[in-house]
């Protein structure tokens, strides 16, 4: 049975290339295609060098003014009135050197010994105090009224879509890194897998007007069970047929095409995978830690799948600190760096170091002031950059006052961020490939801010 | 409201398992030997008898009655089809209604007095047992559509050693199903799971001296998630826009911060002072010294005054934020997503939002109301007619599963229903989210068509390629697990395919039962003479009964309930 035309499309769409539409392939066309990319890697070798972003989404609003913290007296004793019983001492604080620290010293929390050694190393930078802006904005503006916010600030669900889609596109269902890899999926050579690939289920920050992300969990890709022995494969072939059976129902097609799909892609993953040499790099079994690990395997099989440019999405959560903000954190900081550690060596394993460049997210940095013993949604926050093509052992962006009341901040240690989420992204696109005239389709807001390259990336 | 609750104060638990397995296996031993009816008076009604009168609202087949069950319970079973139809739809609901809470605490608690540890995998089995088994069908339902809207989840550290806690607060659901709103709110806010899941628990006043800020938290998610949202809405649920097609929201960050300040004060009942004290279940009880007694900016230009107690304050607040206009579009579309559909018209919620403002005696916020007036619209009853392209919603990883195991009466021979991290391949476990933003957003657009036409599907948020997979992994482990097949264990929950063995000689009369049965008669003919080539191809009949089945469940036909 051949899949009806409206069908087609969609999947089509899903898989992110015209290739199949063009040729009016059915569904064993489509099982052909898998085999012979599995089977011919040298031919698959792609013309463009390979590059990949990872984000590690940092879930619930990380307090990131406790990761990176000013250490030099006076800073330090303005950063300890804000924080009060959430602040660090000095002594605890990792020291770290900036090539440019902005006329003051920094160290990073306790718990990061793996990201003090990468940002010594050079192979980490951060960018300060960024979050979503619709255009530069003063505290006197802000307070007045008078100047463009982002809708719905402080606000979990709408700062992180912001932080996907970026702030004019708030109510768009597509993000940015989505609508990157619509224009760089061409040079995937016609993979049948996604350029976008979640291991954290859905989100929209890989949604792009034709390219649809691929979900895979942990454990690799999922085998459909239940369908062995001749009873069984007989049982498989009414199974795909009630799939493929044309369907009244939108939302039975969207089920029946993610099944279908679901399918043909574990075949096409579980065949590579297997044929993979394990990974000699040994990586944490915490939730990030594994999901970082089926990523670095997933870049190991980038000539096996022939595939030049993807974008991987990790998800770290419990950052929603507004209790027990201590202890919590130090877990979540601690996990996280061990993860991003191992990861980094296993791109210096693959050979991969200058081809993937990892970046943090988080909706929103916290309140400096404590709530009693945790903090509350802020704004501005900062976010970690990783990778051999980064440049390193710096930080972007302009320091904030963290004085209470100051210019900087709105209420709290709400602080207006100094560097816009469109900047940041805008740089990390730049660098994955997408050309600086397709910059302003991505992020609307890009010309409202001085510069659309922080210079992070070499 | 009724709250005549056998179970309110706690049977013994041994007591319960006992008679829970003692009412089934009377049943199943009279399953032969009765009529279905008679099987639904004796034993589906739970608790009813024949006290009710037959209404005259009786639905017209059992397909029909199958649909209105496949949303109000979960799961249709004979007993349950055979009820519906002797006491009409109306009726129905109201024996529902009547009907003694079926608890989830009560035995939790006695067990672990009993020295039983009691931990989160039991209150998951207590969840399954009242869902597949519990005679209050529409109260459990309905319970676990609140629990997706009044969030906690035992993944947060500080509930996860909780079990009875979170079983408690369940319970603030099951209670207050069909009860007032203004009532669950309060309830719900002084909860200590909640309080301790978004940190209103020990919040205090402003602590000038050391520099310490009321706790937001609450203050914030009572009014995004539990109450009004975050933008203004008509009373059909659509989004209002100012002049410059912008929505308005409905609070302000300064009222965030003013509310922060009533919601101090607080902690756990029975407590020796503000920060030391042995949790427990209790609703939490104010400590003046650490409630804010400024006046305060909290919702639409009110200032509270200064000098009022913690109590006084939150009454008002709930007060007011009960009667604000946003709240009945709000979660009254909510529950018509839970229950009935993804899309629901607006026509359909300015009906259900109407009866939440006025439930006909000029109460507001009449729960029970409400989810009559959802159950017996007539979007509910033939929304499939009139949009079959679009009405209905995807079915939740756990209803999917439950409906398969109602429909074919799925008991251990322990008693008990051990499937207790259904999220590993099922996606979702009650009270388990990952955050207070639920499983999924009620706003979650599928990319491709649906969302081109500007649908919604909330649900096809957890569904992804590796859960699609482990989801339809898991349904075929449950449907293999029957009772006439081999190797099966005392804990392992068996459905029984008899009677569809039985069936099976006639392929064609087998695909029209589990038609109807599962599918509420709406299968596609496509579907049914793919089926039916199949069955006929296999001369086996427990093959072709477990494939029947198997290939039905796991069909985008049943995935999606319409």
């Amino acid at each position: 049975m051949t899949m009806s035309a409206t069908t087609f499309t969609r999947r089509d769409a899903l898989l992110g290339g015209s290739r199949l539409l063009a040729a009016g392939a059915g569904l064993s066309m489509f099982r052909d295609l898998h085999a012979m990319q599995l089977s011919s890697t040298a031919a698959a070798s792609p013309a463009a060098p390979y590059k990949a972003l990872v984000c590690v989404y940092l879930s619930g609003g990380n307090d990131s003014f406790n990761l990176l913290v000013p250490t030099s007296a006076a800073d330090h004793g303005a950063y300890m009135a804000s924080r009060g019983n959430l602040g660090i001492t000095a002594d605890q604080l990792l020291p770290i050197n900036p090539i440019n620290p902005q006329g003051r010293a920094f160290g990073l929390h306790p718990s990061v010994p793996e990201l003090r050694d990468m940002f010594e190393a050079g192979s980490l930078a951060f960018v300060v105090n960024a979050g979503t802006l619709m255009a530069p904005i003063s505290k006197a503006a802000y307070r007045a009224n008078s100047a463009a916010k982002p809708a719905q600030l402080f606000s979990h669900s709408d700062q992180t879509q912001q932080w996907e889609s970026q702030s004019a596109a708030a109510d768009t269902p597509h993000g940015w890194a989505g609508r990157a890899s619509d224009l760089l999926v061409s040079l995937n050579n016609g993979s049948p897998l996604s350029p976008a690939i979640s291991l954290a289920g859905s989100t929209r920050l890989l949604r792009g007007q034709t390219v649809a992300p691929y979900a895979l969990g942990t454990g690799g890709s999922v085998q459909l069970s239940g369908f062995s022995g001749t009873r069984g494969q007989r049982r498989l072939a009414t199974f795909q047929q009630l799939l493929q059976k044309r369907n009244v129902h939108m939302m039975e097609t969207e089920f029946a095409d993610l099944q279908a799909q679901a399918m043909e892609l574990d075949t096409l993953i579980r065949g590579a995978l297997g044929t993979a040499p394990p990974l000699q790099t040994a990586f944490p079994t915490t939730s990030i830690g594994r999901q970082l690990k089926m990523v670095a395997q997933m870049i190991g099989l980038r000539d096996t799948l022939g595939v030049a440019r993807q974008v991987f999405y990790v998800r770290l959560g419990g950052f929603d600190t507004h209790a027990d903000q201590l202890a919590f954190h130090a877990q979540l900081l601690s996990q996280l760096a061990i993860a991003l550690k191992a990861f980094a060596d296993a791109m210096a394993e693959l050979g991969t170091s200058s081809a993937v460049t990892t970046f943090t997210a988080s909706e929103f940095g916290r309140t400096l002031s404590s709530n009693g013993s945790g903090s509350d949604h802020g704004w501005g926050g900062n976010q970690m950059v990783i990778g051999g093509a980064v440049r390193g052992r710096d930080l972007y962006g302009t320091w904030p006052s963290l004085i209470l009341d100051s210019d900087d901040d709105v209420g709290r240690g709400r602080l207006i961020p100094t560097t816009a989420v469109e900047q940041v992204c805008a740089t990390l696109a730049s660098w994955f490939g997408v050309n600086p005239s397709d910059l302003p389709t991505l992020f609307p807001r890009l010309s409202e801010f001085a510069s659309s390259d922080l210079g992070f990336m070499s | 409201m009724p709250g005549h609750d056998p179970l309110l104060s706690g049977a013994p638990p041994a007591a319960s398992i006992t008679t829970t397995t003692v009412l089934r296996s009377r049943c199943r031993s009279r399953l032969v030997a009765l009529a279905a009816a008679v099987l639904a008076s004796a034993c589906g009604g739970g608790g009813g008898g024949d006290s009710y009168a037959p209404g005259t609202d009786l639905p017209a087949s059992d397909a029909t009655a199958v649909h209105f069950l496949t949303q109000a319970t979960f799961g249709a079973d004979d007993a349950s089809i055979a009820r519906l139809h002797r006491l009409g739809y109306s009726t129905w609901l109201r024996e529902q209604m009547e009907m003694g809470a079926s608890l989830h605490r009560p035995e939790l608690e006695a067990r672990a007095g009993a020295g039983e540890n009691i931990q989160q995998i039991h209150r998951q089995e207590m969840w399954w047992r009242r869902a597949v088994v519990a005679p209050d069908q529409l109260r459990q339902r309905v319970a676990f559509a609140l629990s997706q809207i009044f969030v906690i989840s035992d993944r947060a550290s500080a509930l996860n050693t909780d079990s009875i806690g979170m079983a408690e607060y369940y319970d603030i659901l099951v209670r207050n199903a069909f009860g007032n709103y203004r009532e669950l709110i309060e309830q719900i806010t002084l909860s200590p799971q909640m309080g301790k899941y978004l940190s209103m628990l020990r919040n205090r006043k402003p602590d000038l001296a050391r520099n310490i800020k009321p706790d937001e938290n609450y203050a914030r998610e009572i009014m995004q998630l539990f109450s009004i949202g975050l933008v203004q809405l008509d009373q059909q649920g659509n989004v209002v826009r100012d002049g410059s097609n912008q929505p308005i929201p409905t609070y302000t960050q300064e009222e965030i911060v003013g509310l922060a300040h009533v919601f101090t004060g607080w902690t756990y009942a029975g407590s020796t002072s503000f920060f030391s004290a042995t949790p427990n279940y209790r609703p939490m009880e104010p400590f003046e010294d650490y409630h804010d007694q400024q006046a305060k900016n909290v919702l639409g230009g009110v200032i509270f005054p200064a000098g009022r107690t913690a109590r006084e304050e939150l009454t008002d607040f709930l007060d007011r934020l009960a009667a604000h206009p946003n709240v009945a579009p709000f979660l009254a579309k909510q529950l018509i997503q839970r229950l009935v559909t993804s899309n629901p018209t607006p026509a359909y919620v300015g009906r259900i939002a109407a009866v939440w403002n006025d439930n006909g005696a000029s109460v507001r916020g009449d729960l029970g109301a409400v989810v009559r007036a959802i159950l017996l619209d007539a979007e509910a009853m033939t929304g499939q007619i009139a949009a079959p392209t679009t009405f209905g919603k995807l079915r939740e990883p756990l209803l999917r599963l439950s409906a398969l195991w109602r429909a074919f009466h799925a008991r251990a021979d322990d008693g008990l229903y051990d499937y207790t991290n259904p999220e590993i391949n099922m996606a979702q476990a009650a009270l388990r989210s990952e955050t207070v933003f639920n499983f999924y957003r009620p706003d979650h657009q599928p990319q491709g068509e649906l969302a081109t036409a500007s649908l919604v599907a909330p649900e096809f948020e957890i569904l992804t390629h590796s859960t699609i997979t482990t989801q339809t992994n898991q349904l075929y482990t449950s449907v293999n697990r029957h009772r006439s097949a081999a190797g099966t264990a005392p804990d392992q929950i068996l459905i029984d395919l008899q009677r569809e063995i039985a069936m099976a000689a006639d392929p064609v009369a087998l695909v029209d039962h589990l038609n109807v049965l599962l599918l509420a008669g709406t299968m596609s003919v496509e579907m049914h003479a793919i089926l039916v080539a199949h069955l006929q191809a296999e001369t086996d009949l427990k093959t072709r009964a477990e494939d029947a089945v198997h290939l039905v469940v796991t069909s985008p036909e049943f995935a999606i309930q319409k």
